[in-house]
């Protein structure tokens, strides 16, 4: 590259990198520095540096555990649904899809919602005295479950999050599952393989990289859910629909613990950093 | 466009930025929607309709919106916003932002119209912060029709004292709901279950709006004070891990094992608690005085009185929202005055007639009598049952809420058992008053 050549992208690139500074680089900065001070809202322009006390407060806090436990099961869940619902509908509904264009559009509606909303809508749809679900249960059965009773929250909120974001999932898939050459199912029909031996042994394969990337996605997006089961059910009676981003939204601003919130998001953010690199590597592992 | 003229373009923008600063208003920063809104909006215009107000002291009005608006409230404070001269506050958050706001002197009248009972709800470490402007207490709403027909039915009576003696270990008789003690809401509420009693008219007895939400602790609280309990006590010592909040815990417990409240209702506010009483299938229960309207179009046949009395008496929470002066404030004399007019006789009455629910100490409340008949009642459980918690406006208030709805409800949802639930209570609150 010539040296005219490189101040001119630098000079073109140069406004990106200072947008991005400014916009991810400074609030990072400061969430280090409050992650590593003694924070309240009235020190706000005057951390006192406490080093890793923070970070000790955070992971003696049975709250933080508890919040992190449910993340963690509810990502993997949702995670392993969505991706299971997603594969199965793009295997089953490929040909439909290559046929229709527009049923894929159809299938994508629920991404569109926005999660609080779609938290609020299922608030007012299940409630046992407004909402058509329980009521028509009522009058067909008599009985109606108490959807977001505490025997049944955690199955209600991973519905929720699992109906919503399958479509998300099923995009991915049928893209695979299209892209795979035609030729190579011609092939195996020919040869008289069996679809569930051709799905098994021919387009899962080719598939892989993709299930591993819709499960880290997912399970990603699940570990740190925030607006749809906060809209529905907020922290949960005794913390028990408190993932760890509802822990840190509200140990900053219900409790004011500035600092003790930032050091969880920075844990938070760690724990994100090590999967990713992690799935990173599998990924390349794989690469044919 | 050259150089210079970039300079003369953004010179003159600056001017007329600066020109407008100079045209200095008194921004107050309100409660949005609702009739608190409408309220503030009626007495403001009277208030720019006067002939003596200078032009540069006329109150203009900001609304944001009501989800999360404490919390942006406290971030604009601590940030020295000058956004707003004048801004909303709440009895439990007085101590949060006191170090950002300003003490205020009122007006002359406003021990008169108020009263102590409700200028204490704005008060922090002695000093006045703000304008009462509207107060918050709990009502016990009950349906007449259900209370009449099982006060008139003898077998009705005879079934309600086996039910009673059977989850409450004693053979208790029906009464009318303002003789009601706590133990007479929990039999009523079981008497009233279908799935206890399969004649009764609605599905459950009471509903308690039990989410995890701070405010639904402010409901409940005034179970245990009547059982004589408080946060702290005179020497500060935390006191919640006291037989009176056991007694009340365990009440309200029972309810949920026994199915009298929705088991839903570990996910319900204030919206939801209301659904389900306005649905007919809900035979009593405490919820704000804000309610009384949308509760009694619902179901005519719905009365109203104060909560149920314990041991040491009957009480009901109360709380206020109120004005106060935004320490970063740029036009303070115009603030100032606007706040001292808002604590007159005239400012508040004709808050109340625009639809406001301020405390009003009786004699000024009976000059409502005819416009607003329900802020009669307000004043009067105000000034005879009222309480705030010790503790109940410090600094931390809003964070001892937060403990007790998260230990709490977790005990009610059966996710932890009581000494556990208290244990967690005390020792969080020892931390945040001490």
């Amino acid at each position: 590259m010539t040296p005219g050549r490189s101040v001119e992208n630098a000079l073109l690139a140069g406004p990106m990198v200072l947008f991005l500074l400014a916009v991810l680089g400074f609030p990072t900065v400061l969430s280090m520095i409050y992650g590593f001070s003694e924070t309240g809202f009235q020190t706000l322009t005057a951390p006192q540096f406490s080093g890793l006390k923070n970070f000790r407060d955070v992971t003696a806090d049975p709250a933080f555990w508890q919040a992190a436990w449910f993340s963690l099961r509810f990502g993997a869940i949702t995670a392993l649904l969505q991706c299971g619902l997603g594969l199965a509908l793009a295997v089953h509904l490929a040909p439909l899809a290559r046929a229709h264009g527009w049923t894929v559009a159809i299938l994508i509606i629920p991404m569109i919602v926005a999660p609080a909303m779609m938290g609020l809508m299922y608030r007012l749809v299940l409630h046992e005295f407004a909402g058509p679900v329980p009521h028509y249960l009522y009058s067909w059965f008599g009985w109606s479950p108490s959807f977001l009773g505490p025997a049944n929250v955690f199955k209600t909120v991973v519905l929720a999050e699992t109906l919503q974001w399958t479509p998300f999932a099923f995009l991915l898939f049928l893209t695979a599952c299209q892209s795979i050459p035609q030729d190579l199912r011609e092939a195996a029909a020919v040869d008289g393989t069996r679809p569930w031996r051709l799905f098994w042994k021919i387009e899962l394969p080719l598939m892989m990289p993709t299930v591993f990337v819709a499960l880290f996605i997912r399970f990603i997006d699940g570990f740190r859910v925030f607006d749809n089961i906060y809209t529905l059910v907020g922290a949960g009676p005794g913390g028990s629909t408190t993932s760890i981003s509802i822990y840190i939204y509200e140990t900053f601003l219900r409790r004011g613990e500035i600092g003790k919130a930032l050091a969880a998001a920075i844990l938070l953010f760690v724990t994100a950093f090590v999967l990713l690199s992690v799935a990173q590597r599998l990924l390349r592992g794989r690469a044919p | 466009m050259t150089f210079r003229t970039c300079l003369r373009t953004g010179a003159a923008a600056l001017a007329l930025v600066a020109s407008g600063a100079a045209h200095a208003e008194v921004t107050v920063l309100g409660w949005p929607g609702g009739p608190e809104e409408a309220a503030l909006r009626a007495v403001t215009e009277i208030y720019n309709a006067r002939a003596d107000l200078a032009e540069e002291n006329k109150v203009e009005l900001l609304f944001t919106s009501r989800d999360g608006f404490f919390d942006k409230l406290q971030v604009d404070l601590a940030a020295g916003s000058t956004a707003f001269d004048i801004n909303l506050i709440a009895t439990y958050s007085i101590g949060r932002y006191a170090p950002f706001m300003d003490p205020v002197t009122l007006s002359d009248q406003a021990g008169a119209v108020f009263g102590d009972t409700v200028l204490k709800t704005m008060q922090f470490d002695g000093q006045q912060y703000g304008v009462p402007t509207d107060l918050s207490l709990h009502f016990l709403y009950y349906r007449t029709d259900l209370i009449d027909a099982l006060l008139a039915d003898d077998a009705a009576k005879a079934k309600y004292s086996e039910i009673a003696m059977k989850h409450l270990g004693k053979a208790m008789e029906p009464k009318a709901p303002a003789d009601w003690t706590w133990e007479d809401f929990v039999a009523n509420a079981l008497y009233f279950t279908q799935s206890i009693n399969p004649e009764s008219p609605t599905r459950y007895g009471t509903v308690i709006q039990a989410k995890n939400l701070l405010f639904n602790m402010m409901v409940f609280h005034s179970w245990p004070r009547s059982y004589g309990g408080n946060w702290m006590d005179d020497t500060g010592a935390i006191t919640v891990d006291s037989e009176a909040f056991r007694t009340a815990l365990s009440q309200a417990r029972m309810l949920f094992d026994l199915g009298a409240t929705p088991p839903d209702s570990t996910s319900y506010e204030y919206a939801e608690a209301n659904a389900a009483f306005a649905s007919g299938q809900v035979a009593a229960m405490v919820q704000w005085n804000a309610a009384a309207g949308e509760l009694t179009a619902a179901q005519a046949a719905t009365g109203t009185t104060a909560p149920p009395a314990g041991p040491d008496g009957r009480f009901t929470h109360i709380h206020g929202l109120g004005l106060g002066l935004n320490k970063a404030a740029e036009n303070k004399d115009g603030a100032i005055a606007f706040l001292q007019w808002l604590s007159t006789e005239e400012a508040a009455l004709a808050y109340a007639r625009a639809g406001g629910a301020p405390g009003l100490a009786s004699a000024t409340a009976a000059k409502l009598a005819a416009d607003r008949p329900d802020l009669v009642q307000v004043g009067e459980f105000a000034s005879t049952y009222g309480f705030v918690m010790n503790g109940g406006t410090s600094e931390n208030a809003l964070s001892v809420y937060e403990v007790q709805a998260k230990e709490f409800t977790g005990y009610w949802a059966g996710t932890q058992d009581l000494d556990t639930a208290l244990k967690n209570t005390a020792a969080a609150m020892t931390d945040l008053l001490k």
